[in-house]
């Protein structure tokens, strides 16, 4: 059984070049006899029944019906399939070729542009990622000032009307620095910085209130041809953020932005979310009284001070979990972080080995991950009802020498072969065929 | 004989003012004076009171307190007054012109060594005014500009500048054009090689035109080169060779520079000498007194842009010269790098306070400049026979509140600030009319006192022996402004008043009494309290580390990353710095050991990281497509706090490489992380010397000045040229070598340091790393490896290695890859995080390198990437970071493993070193702990008390005005690393 598996696990690639999008799911599928680490509810020795697309139960026994399909686990790992809370993942293919750039729209002022129309579902970037098993990737975009709306994708689809899981996820703002930068290359006179920063934030307050007042315009009903507004895409797009119903993504990481930012979301009555975080422990009181989570992205970052503690960016997660601060670990959502998304599961694991509680660590990259960017009702733990999008493992995920074997989208068996699985076996072979390798 | 000399002086300037013809009509002012009832300070340890300076044509004639005034000289009263001789101040640039038409011009401009700065000297009325305000009345004025930069000079202060001395020493900058630059060399790492290349043309220019001379036939010409002809003068005359430096590590990279070549050595420094004072040469130094402004801690956010080595620097700086004096360094001080000059003065009392003696003060800017300048026998005492260059001063130069009345400069008097003629303070009875007032004027205005009320005068003004007021009021004279004005003689004022209805009337005072006016104390400034730590700012160590002799870890699991393999519960022992025994049990002499227990505990060796470019202050010199002659030891920043993160995480020994900018790059040093120590004791001297190489997009990237090679096929001809050069060259070095009759009689070749470092390549005593990735310039660089018969070390990030791991294995090379970075650029788009599986079961040497001062900590999580990606054996993964780049090094002999005889570099870790979960929780590098978790909780808790408490003390302190200090400017993170998603880093250079 043990080698049907791992034959069901290597059939794919050896005789697949291109990965094919999974087919919907079919039959009932039994995972039995493993270790079923729900997230939400410890961890059950037994099995797990998924059917549709979703998890039907989860128990020590269950008796499969005639038509289930039934894997033996002999004790291998069943995980719900982990979430970036923030990637670039589809929208860039190599960062230092512009042209195989979305991620970066011109212009300070781009909150209509939507993440998910650009995404390639052919990137190869992304079956290296669910490899790891990363299968949920908010993906963002990323310049200016007001950068756009992000979407939820999953790892696997034929389109990106396929893949897409929930759009729009969120409004995406850079919140700008708000000290004076002198050091390096960055050359602007402090003065000069000021009148930028205050620029800055009055188009912020700007885009509010005027946003707030066309909605109003535009939801008036009325039957007067002089009272009709003309639409804009920029104002339509920001109704449902400056109203509060959805969130707004604030990038900031050091802690006057952070603190700034979490006052103008007082002053207008919005929901945000705190996205980067570097210095998100050093303001912890204050993001736990206002209810505002952060989607820590600096587990590998170096101390952002010189006197800082050299695990100060390890350890944040603990310090944000002992201070009540709701969180999750994310690794970089930047275009140039998009295809290390991948070591998402070790970020949380550097973590738990600066003093976050193991089952936390996992937490914050499944179930805590969900919470905050809201799709937890549908991903993020193994429970009846949700998605069957969860992964089989032959050991903890979050630590490196892991390997996942087998990852289910919505219950849709994932392929997964990868570009680097591909050129390995090529590469096999051709040291097989020089006689240097014996296998 | 004292009057002949005098007389020989006297008739001296006689005949030199006679040069020019006269203008308009002769102008022979007196030139006779004796100043007397001085305390005069005639030298720095010599004070005569009531004393008597003779000046006769612009020399001192005599100087004592019973000595005769000729009848000639007309007296000067000098009671209460205080002379020094006059100040030399020691720095002074002269900006020179970049462009050097002339045909004997070197081939680079940034050579400029043929300057004089006295040819360029352009003095600005306004300039020597305020020099002279200070007391200087000579300076020495050095040219600016390039790198080579010139002689300087010493000139009087006068109207007309007299000079002195036209060549006092030659002048060195480090300068560079960055990577915009429109010139070699583009960074730090250039400017020195640019500097020892310099030298070495001087010689062999020197020895060719000795040549040419005796055998002008058959020898082909050279390039006549004014700026080479200058520095070979300079050198053979012992002359002084100055650097401006920018910090410690600049003294101590001129230091190495004159060692080499054996120049005399001068510095002009740059007030941080004090961080690593043990470590200066003992050369001359002119030493800035520019302390730095207060940081701006106000708002506590904003006080976390400030490091604490910056927090340090502004408490301590005010004590460095007091600190060079105690060491006994021969320095001289200048008033260069203040922001504002005027600010010298008081910085100088506030050294004064801070301990440094007066006597060393006033040497550091009269006696000790004019020995080091050449004119010890006529400047920098007031003594007979000497320059009559004077300070007059209204008390002690060295208090705050005393003044400058006057300096004298060649025997002429200039005026800075006087003494008033009148002094007015004290209470006057005022009468105007039938009123009678009391007046009382004070050193900042005064007020008018009647029966009842006291009100304050407004538009106070004396000018000499006029004084003006007026007085606003509603109820004395008439409502409005009355304005008075007088002449004061003695002790009595009378003069006009104008009322408010523009009538006049008469007033008069008579003084009555002195008042005492409450004299404002200065708050003495006191020296720091604080110690220095190495190096300074967070993590520094109060002391070295300490070094057991023996240490023994029990009963822990060892990875030897050797033939043992990975032995469970076994003793391993330490002894003077090396692995003694490893062994199932070891048991000791109670007492004898450090004993460390390792039940549970993993040891690994010392991890070891082949691609690093952390502590390295300068990456690229890429201006060139081939710079084999720079070297990353001489940009070694052992203050880098990147080192102590690193050890943090295991790391023991990195490779600093030179960046990628350039198909044959530089020199890279071999490391060991002794935190704490200064550059030269982080080398590890036993590991043979290397070079970089770079292959593919970043080295063909087309450059804004236009530069070969821009294809893979460029590059290939680039490499291949270079050592098809180097080739010749040896050639050439070979014949003259063999050659008496060609040595004696024919031109020698022309060392290079790029085509020496070239030549050892070929001669297998340089090791090539090369930054590649695709698998056809990995292919292509071994096959020129062999055409000129030598091996690549190792190839860098070799992403595409896996695709011809035959090809490496045959050649040798080793293969130093990233773990699993991709897709981050067009060439790594077929990397694979199977790279370093295959490669090594294809027999091929491998490593994981980070290129990252982020991911250096963490290297043993690399190593697990080995595991996850193709399943390699975990003993053999951790070898990528031990013993494999150790071999790749060619340092296995002592590092890499743990095996009896080895360096004592170990790891103890917390659990499996391959597990996500594991901490490392000691560090230890020649049998020395440079890292644990106790000792670092114990900096944290020390950094943080000498961090508040210096912002408590700079938030209760006055601002004395300073340069503002750049927020994290000497310890921001760098973004270290070849091909991070930012290849630029802050310093423009890419990696």
């Amino acid at each position: 059984m043990k080698n049907l598996l791992l034959g069901l696990f290597f059939s794919s690639f050896i005789f697949a070049n291109e990965q094919i999008p999974a087919p919907t799911q079919k039959q009932p599928i039994l995972l039995k006899n493993g270790l079923i680490h729900t997230v939400s509810n410890g961890i059950i020795k037994g099995a797990i029944l998924f059917e549709n697309g979703k998890i039907m139960r989860i128990a020590e026994n269950i008796s499969p019906s005639i038509d289930t399909k039934v894997i033996d686990l002999k004790g291998k790992h069943v995980y719900p399939g982990l979430i970036a809370a923030v990637s670039g993942i589809g929208l860039v293919e190599i960062n230092a070729v512009p042209v195989t750039n979305d991620h970066s729209e011109r212009g300070d002022f781009n909150p209509n542009v939507r993440a998910n129309v650009a995404y390639n579902p052919d990137s190869k970037i992304i079956p290296t990622t669910r490899s790891n098993g990363v299968l949920v990737a908010n993906v963002i975009p990323g310049s200016g000032l007001v950068s756009g709306q992000s979407s939820i994708m999953m790892m696997d689809g034929w389109t990106w009307e396929d893949a897409t899981l929930i759009h729009p996820s969120g409004l995406h703002i850079n919140w700008p620095n708000m000290g004076i930068r002198t050091n390096g290359r960055f050359q602007m006179s402090s003065k000069r910085q000021i009148e930028r920063r205050k620029t800055a934030l009055y188009s912020l307050d700007k885009m509010i209130e005027e946003g707030r007042a066309y909605s109003k315009l535009r939801q008036t009903k009325t039957r007067k041809a002089e009272e009709y507004h003309n639409e804009d895409l920029r104002f339509e797009s920001l109704m449902e953020y400056v109203n509060g119903k959805l969130p707004i993504y604030i990038h900031a990481n050091e802690v006057r932005q952070i603190e700034a930012a979490v006052s103008w979301s007082k002053r207008y009555n919005l929901k945000i979310i705190i996205v980067g975080g570097r210095d998100a422990w050093r303001t912890t009181t204050l993001l736990k009284t206002n209810n505002i989570p952060v989607i820590y992205e600096n587990v590998t970052s170096l101390p952002s001070r010189r006197f800082e503690d050299y695990d100060q960016a390890y350890k944040s997660p603990a310090l944000l979990y002992e201070a009540g601060v709701q969180f999750c670990i994310a690794s970089s959502g930047s275009a140039g972080g998009a295809y290390s998304v991948r070591n998402l599961p070790n970020h949380a694991a550097m973590a738990a080995a600066y003093g976050l509680p193991k089952e936390i660590a996992l937490r914050s990259v499944t179930l805590s991950a969900a919470e905050i960017i809201g799709i937890d009702k549908q991903v993020g733990s193994l429970d009846p009802g949700k998605d069957a999008t969860l992964f089989i493992s032959n050991g903890d995920p979050l630590d490196i020498r892991t390997n996942i074997l087998q990852a289910y989208i919505q219950g849709r068996k994932v392929d997964m072969n990868d570009k680097h699985k591909i050129l390995y076996h090529k590469y096999q072979e051709k040291y097989r065929q020089l006689g240097i390798l014996k296998e | 004989m004292k009057y002949k000399t005098i007389l020989f002086i006297v008739l001296v300037s006689f005949l030199t003012g006679q040069v020019e013809p006269a203008k308009e009509l002769h102008r022979n002012p007196p030139r006779v004076w004796a100043l007397t009832n001085a305390i005069i300070h005639s030298s720095p340890t010599i004070t005569i009171n009531d004393g008597t300076v003779i000046i006769r044509n612009g020399m001192i004639t005599n100087v004592g307190s019973k000595i005769k005034i000729p009848n000639q000289a007309t007296i000067l009263d000098m009671n209460g007054k205080h002379i020094y001789a006059g100040f030399i101040e020691s720095w002074l640039d002269v900006q020179t012109a970049t462009i050097d038409t002339s045909l004997q011009a070197y081939w680079n401009s940034n050579m400029r060594a043929y300057l004089n700065a006295t040819d360029i000297f352009q003095p600005k009325d306004k300039m020597m005014k305020n020099l002279r305000a200070l007391g200087f009345t000579t300076a020495h004025i050095v040219p600016k500009g390039g790198i080579f930069q010139g002689a300087s000079g010493l000139v009087q202060l006068g109207d007309k500048p007299k000079v002195l001395s036209n060549n006092v020493a030659q002048v060195i900058e480090y300068v560079s054009g960055g990577w915009q630059g429109k010139e070699y060399p583009s960074s730090l790492l250039g400017t020195i090689s640019f500097i020892r290349q310099g030298f070495i043309d001087a010689s062999w220019y020197e020895k060719s035109l000795e040549i040419l001379e005796k055998y002008p036939d058959g020898n082909e010409p050279i390039q006549m080169d004014r700026s080479l002809s200058s520095l070979a003068l300079a050198k053979k005359n012992k002359q002084p060779f100055i650097f401006r430096t920018n910090n410690e590590l600049y003294i101590d990279r001129s230091n190495n520079i004159s060692e080499e070549f054996d120049i005399n050595l001068w510095i002009k420094g740059n007030g941080y000498e004090y961080r690593r004072i043990d470590e200066m040469p003992a050369s001359f130094m002119i030493v800035p007194v520019n302390f730095p402004g207060k940081p701006e801690v106000a708002d506590p956010y904003n006080s976390l842009q400030y490091s604490i080595e910056q927090l340090k620097h502004w408490d301590m700086a005010p004590d460095n010269a007091k600190k060079l004096a105690k060491a006994g360094f021969e320095f001289s001080l200048t008033s260069d790098g203040l922001k504002n000059r005027q600010d010298f003065k008081n910085n100088l009392s506030r050294t004064i306070d801070r301990g440094l003696d007066e006597s060393k003060a006033l040497a550091a800017l009269t006696t000790i400049p004019a020995k080091k300048f050449g004119q010890a026998k006529r400047l920098g005492q007031v003594e007979t026979g000497f320059i009559a260059n004077l300070v007059i001063v209204d008390g002690n130069y060295f208090e705050s509140k005393s003044k400058i009345n006057a300096v004298w400069i060649d025997g002429e008097k200039f005026e800075v600030s006087p003494d008033p003629i009148i002094n007015a303070q004290g209470k006057w009875i005022l009468i105007e009319g039938n009123n009678s007032w009391e007046l009382t004027i004070s050193s900042n205005g005064g007020s008018l006192k009647t029966d009842s009320k006291s009100i304050k005068l407004a538009n106070y003004n004396l000018d000499q022996d006029r004084i003006r007021f007026s007085i606003e009021t509603d109820t004395l004279i008439q409502s409005g402004v009355t304005r008075f004005q007088g002449i004061i003689k003695n002790k009595s004022v009378s003069g006009r008043v104008t009322y408010a209805d523009g009538t006049n009337g008469l007033w008069s005072a008579k003084f009555d009494s002195i008042i005492k006016e409450k004299v404002k104390k200065l708050k003495k400034d006191k020296a720091s309290d604080l110690s220095l730590v190495f190096p300074e700012g967070a993590y520094g160590l109060d002391s070295p580390v300490p070094s057991p002799n023996t240490i023994l870890v029990n009963d822990a699991t060892i990875w030897t990353s050797g033939p043992n393999g990975i032995l469970k519960e076994w003793d391993i022992l330490f002894q003077n710095g090396k692995v003694k025994k490893i062994a199932k049990n070891i048991s000791l002499p109670r007492g004898k050991a450090l004993i460390i227990e390792g039940k549970g505990k993993h040891i690994t060796p010392g991890l070891i990281d082949a691609h690093s470019h952390m502590a390295g202050e300068s990456i690229n010199e890429g201006f060139q497509n081939v710079s084999a002659e720079v070297r990353m030891r001489d940009v070694i920043d052992p203050n880098d706090v990147a080192l102590y993160r690193a050890l943090a995480g295991g790391l023991t020994t990195i490779n600093l490489l030179h960046g990628s900018a350039n198909p044959i790059g530089g020199q890279n040093v071999i490391m060991k992380l002794r935190w704490g120590n200064f550059s030269d004791k982080l080398i590890f001297n036993k590991a043979p010397q290397g070079i970089k190489f770079a292959l593919g997009e970043n080295v063909k990237r087309k450059r804004s000045y236009g530069r070969y090679p821009e294809t893979r096929m460029g590059v290939e001809q680039v490499i291949r040229d270079a050592f098809t050069a180097a080739r010749d060259y040896k050639k050439s070095w070979e014949t003259y070598n063999k050659d008496v009759k060609l040595q004696r009689s024919s031109l020698p070749p022309r060392r290079d340091l790029e085509l020496d470092a070239l030549v050892e390549i070929m001669e297998g005593t340089r090791l090539v790393h090369s930054h590649s990735y695709r698998q056809d310039e990995i292919l292509m660089l071994t096959r020129i490896a062999e055409d000129f018969g030598f091996t690549i070390a190792t190839f860098q990030h070799v992403l595409e290695g896996y695709k011809v791991a035959e090809r490496l294995a045959e050649h040798g090379a080793g293969a130093s890859t990233f773990s699993d970075w991709w897709a981050y650029k067009y060439e790594v788009v077929d990397a694979i995080g199977y790279n370093g599986t295959l490669m090594a079961n294809a027999g091929v040497n491998v490593s994981f390198n980070s290129d990252s001062d982020e991911l250096a900590r963490r290297m043993n999580l690399e190593a697990a990437k080995a595991v996850k990606y193709g399943g390699l054996e975990e003993s053999e993964a951790l070898k990528f970071v031990t013993i494999n780049p150790a071999k790749q090094l060619k340092i296995d002999k002592y590092v890499g493993s743990l095996e009896e005889g080895k360096d004592a570099d170990f790891v103890i870790w917390s659990g499996h070193p391959l597990s996500s979960y594991s901490i490392c929780e000691q560090t230890w590098l020649d049998g020395k702990q440079y890292f644990s978790l106790e000792q670092d909780k114990f900096l944290r808790g020390r950094d943080s008390k000498i961090r508040n408490d210096l912002i408590q003390k700079i938030l209760l302190s006055p601002d004395l005005g300073g340069k503002k200090m750049k927020a994290n400017g000497r310890s921001g993170n760098r973004f270290e690393s070849c091909d991070a998603f930012d290849s630029y880093t802050y310093e423009g250079e890419e990696k």
